[in-house]
């Protein structure tokens, strides 16, 4: 291999997607062999169709490290999952009430209008975001090994529900607002699978080999 | 009953490349195996759930080798199949041949 390979780096992102699916052990070996392959590519047809080729493999390589990880342990990945979804309902509401607690007792409405306005519109959706990453914290603490899956599954259920029940309510009553709150959902949903990323990749931080430095 | 369990066609696949590349087996060369001689992409993540699987199942054993710099300095893990993984692939070979025996395949499908 020529001193110019070593300069070629693989799709950042790529990488780090990789190493918050795989086990520590298991991303020595697969970006290994990934990089590997991918210096080769870089040189002959090119880094275009090498990163084109890395990226394929990384989406294909997330499945399936998400299928082996949920199968390994089908069970109480399954239980960390419908923790997670009770967690959501009990913490769901506690934005809100605390919003409407604040806007109260200060009497925001009748001094700051438009503040009012906004915390109880999307200072509400702000704070269920915040309260879906604590969620995707904790079922990711609960998940050991298997954060990604965890919290990816949980992420995807609550979008396809919050999409039906959209799609429900817009169809019944005609109403349209609902697919605004949609939006808020999604970014929920998106939150609980950033909250698992931070509790991996911190994970991944305390466990790290040498070579991964 | 012993002598139950086949290997699954990625499986068969997979072990019959380990077997071919003998002590070179490793992620790398295990894909491009599998993937020039049957003529479809295969992603090293497919290649590593299924060894990790044999693994598991005692068919297959792994071991690191050094790190290396066109590597990232990291590691190469090598395979090789093992005494059980041996008679796993024999049995799943005789049913194949048993279950294709007296059959025209080429003049009854092509």
């Amino acid at each position: 291999m020529t001193p110019q390979a070593y300069f070629l780096r693989p799709p950042r992102i790529a990488v780090w997607l990789i190493s918050l699916f795989a086990s520590a052990e298991e991303a020595e070996s697969i970006l290994g062999d990934l990089l590997e392959e991918f210096s080769h590519l870089a040189l002959k047809p090119g880094v275009a169709v090498a990163r084109s080729w890395y990226w394929r493999q990384t989406v294909k390589t997330i499945a399936h490290l998400a299928s082996a990880g949920f199968k390994v342990a089908p069970w109480s990945t399954t239980a960390t999952i419908v923790g997670g979804f009770l967690l959501l309902r009990l913490v769901s509401g506690v934005p809100e009430r605390a919003i409407f607690a604040v806007l109260h007792r200060y009497r925001v409405f009748e001094h700051h209008f438009n503040a009012y306005v906004f915390l109880a519109t999307d200072g509400i959706g702000i704070g269920h975001v915040i309260a879906s990453m604590f969620v995707g914290c904790m079922v990711a603490l609960a998940a050991k090994g298997r954060e990604m899956v965890a919290t990816l599954t949980l992420g995807l259920i609550l979008c396809a529900l919050g999409g039906a029940a959209a799609l429900w309510w817009v169809a019944r009553s005609g109403n349209d607002l609902f697919l605004g709150m949609l939006l808020w959902q999604v970014a929920g949903s998106f939150a609980i699978v950033v909250g698992g990323g931070i509790v991996r990749t911190r994970r991944s931080a305390a466990t790290a080999l040498p070579s991964d430095v | 009953m012993p002598g139950r369990d086949y290997l699954g066609e990625f499986e068969h696949i997979t072990i019959l490349a380990l077997l071919r590349l003998a002590d070179r087996a490793y992620g790398v060369t295990v894909r491009q195996e599998i993937e020039f001689r049957t003529s479809r992409e295969v992603s090293i993540g497919a290649v590593y759930a299924t060894l990790d699987r044999l693994e598991t199942k005692g068919y297959v054993k792994s071991h690191r080798g050094d790190p290396t710099p066109e590597r990232g300095g990291r590691a190469k893990r090598f395979f090789r199949v093992t005494a059980k993984g041996m008679l796993a692939v024999n049995r799943t070979q005789r049913a194949l041949q048993n279950m294709t025996d007296g059959l025209d395949l080429i003049r009854s499908y092509s």
